[in-house]
């Protein structure tokens, strides 16, 4: 089914906003929504709503030969189909172009950036790996859904635990996670996306844009950076022209709003682990 | 006997039930019901514009997309969405919505066992949030008989199918006036009210059985069923009375 266009007068109503310098949610310029990040009752799912916008991942292993190229590899793979339940725009089996950017941006923010240490998920060299993976359904869709996802895949990774294993000559022993406690992975650091959207020739700036900004807008960024202050993704694919110094302004923004949803996620790993504890005496 | 999931202590006791509706924005309907771990996330969308090829003249057009948790659609999911649309279509009054589509998504969210009675049941609270005309409501409860003790497990988590002998899912739907039962009143006077199994929507059993077996676990999953109709009858009124009270208000 195809996407009602937004109408004249809900996209005047908006654009007279934000000259008057509001947001029709109320929020300021620079704000993110609301961020719920909840748990499943097993490791590696992690459920992220961001405003109305809510994504679930789920990280699972499983163990597989190597390239023989790269013998001690292991891998990280991201599976992004954008489900019509977000958005009965999106069609079953046929790739949208918003879906290819959203599944290259992860793949960039996540994998090409190294935040998994993927060295570290080789059993035997050239005959055992891990190959970690991430599946990520996307269940409502109200805009952003590139930063929403790629919490939920950092989150989801950081919260998962692979069964741990014994390696004794040639014999690989998986235990199960009753037998021995499972091990989390090796995360180097914690790319966040952070997505900006441009209205009014580029004077004016938003963080973290509804469906119906994204609609609007006139071009758009993503910067992903981890907390060390570190670049790792910046992808401006098409729309308006911008000014060199709007992206600095606009990485600055971006380092202070990384800083706190890192924060965010760490309180609620912390959170969830003292749960378990709890659980398990 | 305890079960293996140690939290029940009868073969015939189901899971907590848990159920959220209207949960997602951008569906038309959408609904939540979990059976203790397993949990699926259920949208609806229509009736709506149908592509011209799926286009029917006399009734809405119904399609089903299941989505596993992990890995890519496969062959189960299409089993999954066939036998979920084969026991929905005769259910949605689709002669009043001519030429248009309904849409079901059915997402596993958390998966532990009887994932096919749970998206029957998801599916028909998201039908009922998005105000489809139905004619009746179903129910869905799995059995499994295990093969060490020959005994019914309802609602089985996967860990005990692992020992079945043979799995069999009902779906009912609610022409047996669910109000004259309770569900405490179920569990009390279990033989004096023999169930018709006339409403039998759905059937599906794998595995070597015996014809007695299958009526046993028939008759055990129609008085479980009698509970999850009665959970879904209290979840639905629940909701339309806190939307009166917010029109109100």
């Amino acid at each position: 089914m195809k996407e009602a266009e937004p109408s004249t007068n809900e996209r005047e109503f908006l654009l007279a906003a934000l000259k008057d310098g509001a947001r029709i949610d109320g929020r300021n310029f620079y704000d993110f929504r609301t961020l719920r990040l909840s748990f499943g009752s097993d490791y590696g799912a992690v459920e992220v709503q961001l405003g109305n916008t809510r994504v679930l991942a789920k990280v699972s292993c499983e163990v597989i030969k190597p390239y023989p190229d790269k013998p001690t590899e292991g891998f990280l793979m991201f599976s992004t189909e954008l489900s019509p339940m977000a958005s009965s725009a999106f069609e079953v089996g046929r790739q949208t172009d918003e879906e290819v950017l959203v599944s290259r941006l992860i793949e960039k923010a996540m994998r090409r950036s190294r935040a998994l240490d993927t060295e570290g998920l080789c059993i035997v060299a050239g005959e055992k790996v891990w190959s970690i993976r991430v599946d990520i359904h996307f269940l409502d869709h109200d805009g952003n859904l590139v930063d929403a996802a790629c919490i939920a895949a950092i989150t989801g990774l950081l919260h998962f635990r692979r069964p741990d294993v014994t390696v004794v000559g040639e014999e690989v022993t998986i235990h199960t996670l009753e037998q021995r406690n499972p091990v989390p992975l090796s995360i180097h650091h914690i790319p966040i996306c952070i997505s900006f959207a441009f209205f009014d020739k580029g004077g004016c700036v938003i963080v973290d844009p509804t469906h119906l900004e994204e609609q609007i807008k006139e071009g758009d960024m993503t910067i992903t950076l981890n907390v060390h202050k570190e670049v790792c993704a910046l992808s401006k694919a098409g729309g308006i022209p911008m000014e060199l110094d709007q992206i600095i302004q606009c990485s600055n923004i971006a380092v202070v709003k990384v800083a706190e949803i890192t924060a965010q996620i760490q309180a609620a790993l912390d959170a969830d682990a003292k749960k378990r504890q709890v659980s398990r005496k | 006997m305890s079960r293996l999931d140690r939290t029940r202590t009868s073969p015939h006791q189901l899971r907590p039930f848990f159920s959220s509706q209207n949960l997602l924005n951008r569906a038309d309907g959408s609904a939540q019901f979990d059976f203790g771990g397993s949990s699926v996330i259920c949208s609806v969308v229509g009736p709506a514009e149908v592509k011209i090829r799926d286009e029917k003249l006399d009734r809405a057009t119904i399609e089903i997309v299941a989505r596993p948790l992990v890995g890519l659609p496969g062959v189960k999911d299409k089993t999954l969405e066939r036998n979920i649309r084969e026991t929905l279509e005769p259910l949605i009054l689709s002669g009043l919505h001519p030429r248009t589509g309904i849409q079901i998504v059915v997402q596993t969210m958390k998966e532990d066992g009887c994932i096919l009675s749970t998206a029957f049941n998801a599916a028909i609270l998201a039908l009922l949030d998005a105000g489809i005309p139905l004619k009746s409501i179903l129910a869905s409860v799995t059995c499994i008989i295990d093969s060490r003790t020959n005994q019914i497990l309802l609602d089985p988590t996967i860990e005990e199918t692992t020992h079945a002998k043979s799995t069999h899912v009902f779906v009912f739907d609610n022409k047996v006036s669910i109000s004259s039962i309770n569900p405490e009143d179920v569990a009390m006077d279990e033989d004096s009210k023999e169930p018709s199994h006339t409403g039998i929507l759905f059937s599906d059993s794998t595995g070597l059985f015996t014809e007695d077996e299958f009526f046993e676990c028939a008759n055990a999953c129609f008085k479980a069923a009698q509970a999850v109709h009665g959970f879904i009858r209290t979840a639905v009124s629940k909701k339309l009375e806190k939307e009166y009270q917010q029109t109100r208000a």
